[in-house]
Order: C-alpha cells, then structure tokens, then sequence
C-alpha cells in the first residue's frame, strides 16, 4: 500500500498523523510518500497512490495549501471522478469546497487575491458545491457518534466551522449523537465516489480501529494486522460506552 | 453606568471579608461577581500608573512570579494576580485589591499574568506599559485551537503602544505586532542542540513569507531555536540580550546585553526556567533597572516550587510533578525533564482531566501530539495509568514502544499508588494535570506515597 500524505509540513496540527502511523503499522510493506508544498502531488503523476491523506491545519495554511493546489484543481477532480481515494480530516477538506465565509473576524493576514474582505470569503478550489462557515471566536468542541454501515465510529470535533452543501452528497458518517457536517442532526462528512472527509479531528483510526480495518478492506488491503489490538479494543469500547450514556454532554 | 460600576466596587469588596470570615479561598470570586454586576469593571476600575504584562502559553505563572520577586526585592510593591486566575475573573479580582473603595489606584505598578486566550476581554480595558511574551506553542486543542490563532488574537487586541519583550528564539511569537517597539531575548547555540526535530509538534517548517522551508540552525525542541528561510530574507531576529556560554555545571551564564555582559547564575537546572529568567532579566531592564541591580537579587530568585519538587524518604525519593495535561508541548517538556533526572524512575500518571469527567469525555487528541516516546527509555522501569483514559495512555504507549510490562493499568487513582514498586534509590514521580480534579488527586496522591513509602521503610524521617 502506497499513501502520499499532502503537505505534512503544514497539514499536521491535533494528532491527526497518527491515522497514518497506525494504518502504515498495520499494513506489510506501506510505504508513505510525503508531499511538500513546492511538488507536485504524487497521485497526479503515477497511478499507484492507494491513498491520498490531509490532516488539520492553520486558517492561514489553508490558503496556502488552495494555492498550492490551484494549478492542478481539474487534475484533481479528474482524479475524483476516476476513483482515487482520498481521507480528509478536521478542516483539510474545505479546501476542496466552494468557498469560506467569515461570520465573525478574518483570522487570516495573506492572500489578498483569494481573500474578500468586504464580504468576508475565502474563495477555495471549488471542486465541491459546499458552503463553509467560520466562527473564531465560537470554538465548536464536541464528541460524536456515528456509524460506518453496521460499525459505531467515535470522534471528537474541535473546530470553527460547518459546512452547507447546497447538493445532496452523500455523509461519510451517519449521525447517531453529535453534531453533523452543518453542526444539527446531519450526516458527519462527505463521501463522494471515493474521497472520503470528515470534519472529526485526531487520531480518527486510532479511536476506531474496527473501521481502520474496514477502510484498509476497502482500500484493497488484505492482510491486516493492527499493532496492540486488544489494548486499542478496550480503549474503543470504553469510549464507546461513555459516548452512548445519555448523561454526556456532546458539545461544551 | 458608573452608579453600577460603583455597586459592583463596593459589593465585591465586601465580598472579600465576608469569604475569609466563612473560610472560603475563591480568590477569583470579588472579580466574578464585580464583573457579573458591571460587565465592565475592567473598563472603569482605576489602574495603576505602569502596567507590566506577562503572557504567553508557557512559563507565564513562573515567570510573573520572578518577576513579581525581583520587583519586590527592587523595592517596589505590585499589584498583581499571583493568587488568583489569569483570566477577566482574576485580574477584576486584582485590580479590586488595588483600589480604594473611591476606586483610588493604592499601587504605582501592576504585574499581571494574562492569559492569552483571553485577550478581547483583557486588552481593550487593561493596556500594558510593558508586556512579556514568553513563547506561543501548541496549547488545549479545545480552548487555544493552535498558535497562530493566538498570535491572530493578540495582534487583534494588544494596544500599538505597548513595549514588547519578545523571545527570538520562538518564531511563532517574535515577529508579532510588528509595529510595536520591540526588544528580543534568546539564548545562544548550546551544545546540546540540534538542527532536526526530535518532537512530534514541529511547527513552523516553512517560512511565512514565502512558504519555502526554514533551515534551522540549532533547535532545543519543536521550533524554539534560531532558524533562517532558504529563499528569503526571512529569519530569526538577533538578540538584543542574550544568554552565552550557559554552563549548567556551574549552573552560571553571561549574560550580554548591547554594551555590556555580566556572569549570572542559573536559577534552576530546566531550560525552560533559563528562558524565563532570561525574560525576567531582559524585562527588568527595560523598566530602568540596571544590571548591577538585578546582580544583586537574581542569587536568590526562585522558580515556583510546586511545579517540580520532591521529598525524601530514604533512598528514595518522590517527586510532585505538574504537568499540563491537554497540553502536548508543555507535557512533552514535562517528560523531557523526568528523563534528565538520574537514576531509576516509576511514573505515576495522573493527567486524566478529571473537572470536566462527569458529563464530558476528554478529548484525547493531543497525547498523539505529546511525546511519550521520551519515556521509552531503560531508566523508566514502570508507567502506571487510571480509569477510562489510562486506556487511552497505555495504548499510546505502546505506539511510543514503550512495553506492555513496563505499563500498569488500575481501576482508581487512589490504587496507583500500590501499583509501584518499592525499590531502594527508586524515584517516583507523580505527574498531574493543571486542571483542578487532577492537581488536587496529583497532590494528594504524592503525599499518600510518601505516607506509604515511610511507613514500609519503618518510619525514616522524611527530609524535605
């Protein structure tokens, strides 16, 4: 298994690498490429990326992260259409939708030409019909569960954002308890073909290691062997009996 | 507006005797409540003539505190918030303190520990003569997001004409508020750097102006190092005062500021503290004081002793360690120290957030940004873990390749202590969090091993 994670220099912030560092122990022979911001992605110049990866970043480097994916924006929705996989967290997948607009201040200072100040909105690649919007001084900090076909998935969200398609996609997780992709009773992210994103933060996989397994099935893997499963296990089930108590909060 | 201010004056402070009479300690209380009658007390309460501001998202606590020492040891008393929270609630409180119920100032000086997160409801009130930055990093994912929002939100709030004392070391926080007059503080290339990164926070790998890699020149830890960009002229800021030829030995360093250096002592062995008392020197300076000044009292200036201190039972002895729990860098820190100690070490980890437990689950995001790798070494013999979220420890562990056998997991926190292995010249460090469920279990669990410690050892006197 081949993953190419996109800009590791700037994609890296709540953990979030740790889903890479987990599927790659858990795979023989995974070999992971890192991409920097002055190449090329790797999954648009050969056809053997299993898995492209972005994790959380800054506000600002995400407008670093549009720039640097502006001149291959129709490659990468060419690559979309054709199947290629890709895991978004956090807010690395807003990158790909339509825009970001601003409800409170513009915590950004660059780019002036993706940037309206007037209107407050951050122009993005536009490959995905969704509205963002931006609330800094509102942090959303709130648990969720959900579920992956018949597996329970569990996560944590920390964020400014939600997101409003304005076309029916598809959720990446439908929504038992916990705020979706627009913050109500929505699914929790997109799944389009095969790009996968979700706004849940952190070690995703880690949290989850039945639906690590049922993601690398998916991605063709046969041989699976996650490092310390029984001590991942207890550490899921107990999470996922504290998310189903009714006496949980799910946002602070 | 100001009848109401004078209502919020008057009834916090008669709060104030009437908590001590019903031996009450909720230091941030007078402060709440003035700010629940008059949401803007801040606005209206009268300040002293020079305000000093101390912030940033590590070392701030400490570094007020020298800072608060010096001054005193200067002569000059201050009002501060030593004893109270960091956040509005806290420094109402302390500006309460200082004013007479006419709402005359009775201080010239203030020292105010600020929290950074919270400066839209600081700044606009409380405006700094002076403000120390002593770092930005990597805080609570929940509360500070990340640093770039917190630089975002000082440069928002902090005023233009507020003198900066900045670390150039942290190139996070030393280019911030560009218009603001500016000196820098760092400390010099020590043997012990590096130019790789050995943390998993490596902020700052790309240059901000044109988003080229920076090549470091040296590097303590993450990005707090001296660093230039490969394709521009962005880089880190010489130091105006700077610390040369830190010898941790002799526990002394010069100290070179323009025009002059002095031989200084090293107030405590954790590289951390130097860059606090390098701030604290470098601040002291800009106030008028002279280095022959702060000659004379820097010998005796202490790092708050709570943070890292032990006690005595035989051979062994049993460390109290505050950590940071939910805070990878400064946690990361924490066990960098653990391992320069010498000898033997069994761990107990009492880093569950335990204030919010009830109707919450912590999120555990920020282990997998904290280096447990650090305690993957032979002189750890035994991690000791509790309840629901020692699962989530124990399995980062093992991520870190620490083994199985060297990690325990028990039910309670209050079974932790058993769990140990009583060994002659074993050290035992019990770390916990700041928040004020773990600080009181990490306290109290600390004292319980000493108990238990002297009593299997048959008594021996405990030595502080």
């Amino acid at each position: 298994m081949k993953i190419e994670i996109l800009y590791p220099e700037i994609a890296n912030l709540f953990g979030d690498l740790a889903n890479i560092k987990y599927m790659m122990a858990s795979v023989p022979n995974c070999k992971i490429i890192g991409t920097d911001l002055n190449t090329k992605p790797a999954f648009l110049t050969s056809d053997d990326i299993d898995l492209v990866y972005m994790g959380t970043m800054t506000e600002n480097a995400q407008l670093i992260a549009m720039d640097h994916l502006e001149p291959y924006k129709d490659e990468i929705w060419k690559a979309i259409e054709t199947g290629q996989r890709f895991l978004m967290t956090g807010n690395a997948f807003e990158i790909f939708c339509k825009d970001i607009t601003d409800l409170d201040d513009m915590p950004i200072n660059r780019f002036p030409e993706r940037v309206n100040v007037e209107t407050k909105t951050t122009r993005c690649l536009g490959l995905f019909d969704i509205n963002v919007k931006r609330k800094v001084m509102h942090r959303l900090n709130s648990l969720y569960l959900g579920k992956y076909g018949d597996l329970d998935v569990v996560g944590f969200k920390s964020i400014f954002t939600y997101a409003e398609p304005n076309a029916v996609l598809p959720p990446l997780f439908e929504t038992v308890k916990g705020p979706g992709l627009d913050n109500s009773k929505m699914g929790e992210g997109i799944h389009y073909r095969n790009f996968m994103a979700t706004y849940l933060t952190g070690p995703l996989m880690v949290l989850n290691p039945k639906f690590m397994i049922r993601f690398l099935l998916e991605c063709g893997e046969t041989q699976i062997n996650p490092p310390h499963m029984g001590a991942a296990m207890a550490a899921y089930e107990q999470r996922l009996m504290e998310f189903r108590n009714d006496k949980i909060n799910y946002t602070l | 507006m100001k009848i109401r201010f004078y209502i919020a004056l008057i009834l916090a402070k008669l709060s104030i005797p009437a908590l001590k009479i019903t031996g009450h300690n909720a230091t941030d209380f007078p402060g709440s409540l003035a700010l629940k009658i008059c949401p803007d007390f801040l606005k209206y309460v009268a300040k002293p003539a020079r305000i000093i501001a101390v912030t940033g998202t590590n070392g701030k606590t400490s570094t007020a505190n020298l800072v608060i020492d010096m001054l005193k040891a200067l002569g000059v008393e201050t009002l501060n918030n030593s004893r109270g929270s960091n956040i509005n609630s806290g420094i109402s409180s302390a500006l309460l303190n200082g004013v007479t119920i006419l709402n005359k100032e009775k201080y010239d000086t203030a020292v105010l520990e600020m929290d950074e997160r919270s400066a839209a409801r600081l700044f606009p009130y409380v405006k700094p003569d002076y403000m120390l930055v002593t770092n930005l990093s990597r805080d609570s994912i929940m509360r500070n997001a990340h640093p770039e929002f917190i630089r975002w939100l000082l440069e928002k709030y902090v005023p233009k004409t507020t003198k900066l004392v900045l670390n150039a070391d942290d190139l996070t926080s030393c280019y911030m508020l560009p218009e603001n007059e500016r000196v820098y503080f760092g400390i010099e290339k020590l043997p012990t750097d590096t130019v790789k990164c050995h943390n998993l926070i490596d902020d700052l790998q790309i240059c901000p102006k044109c988003d080229h890699k920076l090549k470091y020149e040296y590097r303590r830890y993450s990005n707090i190092g001296r660093a230039h960009c490969v394709n521009c002229d962005f880089g880190s800021p010489e130091y105006d005062y700077a610390a040369a030829n830190v010898d941790y030995e002799n526990m002394k360093f010069t100290y070179r500021g323009p025009g002059f250096e002095t031989e200084l002592p090293i107030i405590d062995e954790r590289l951390v503290n130097l860059y606090n008392e390098m701030g604290l020197i470098t601040l002291i300076l800009q106030l008028g004081y002279t280095i022959d000044d702060i000659k004379q009292h820097i010998k005796t200036a202490e790092v708050t002793k709570t943070r890292f201190n032990h006690e005595t039972v035989g051979s062994m002895k049993v460390y109290n360690v505050l950590g940071k729990g939910l805070n990878a860098y400064a946690e990361s820190r924490v066990y960098e120290t653990i391992v320069e100690q010498p000898g033997d070490k069994e761990l107990i980890m009492l880093i569950n957030d335990l204030s919010l437990a009830a109707d919450w689950s912590e999120n555990v995001s920020w282990i997998y940004d904290t280096d447990f790798e650090t305690l993957n070494v032979d002189s750890v013999k035994k991690i000791v873990v509790f309840g629901d979220r020692g699962l989530d420890y124990q399995l980062r562990m093992l991520f870190a390749g620490i083994p199985q056998e060297r990690i325990e997991h028990v039910s309670k926190p209050e079974d932790a202590i058993y769990a140990v292995d009583v060994l002659p010249d074993m050290n035992y460090y019990v770390v916990y969090g700041a928040d004020p469920g773990s600080f009181a279990l990490g306290n109290k669990q600390a004292k319980e091993l000493v108990k238990r410690l002297k009593a299997m050892t048959g008594g021996e006197e405990v030595k502080a």
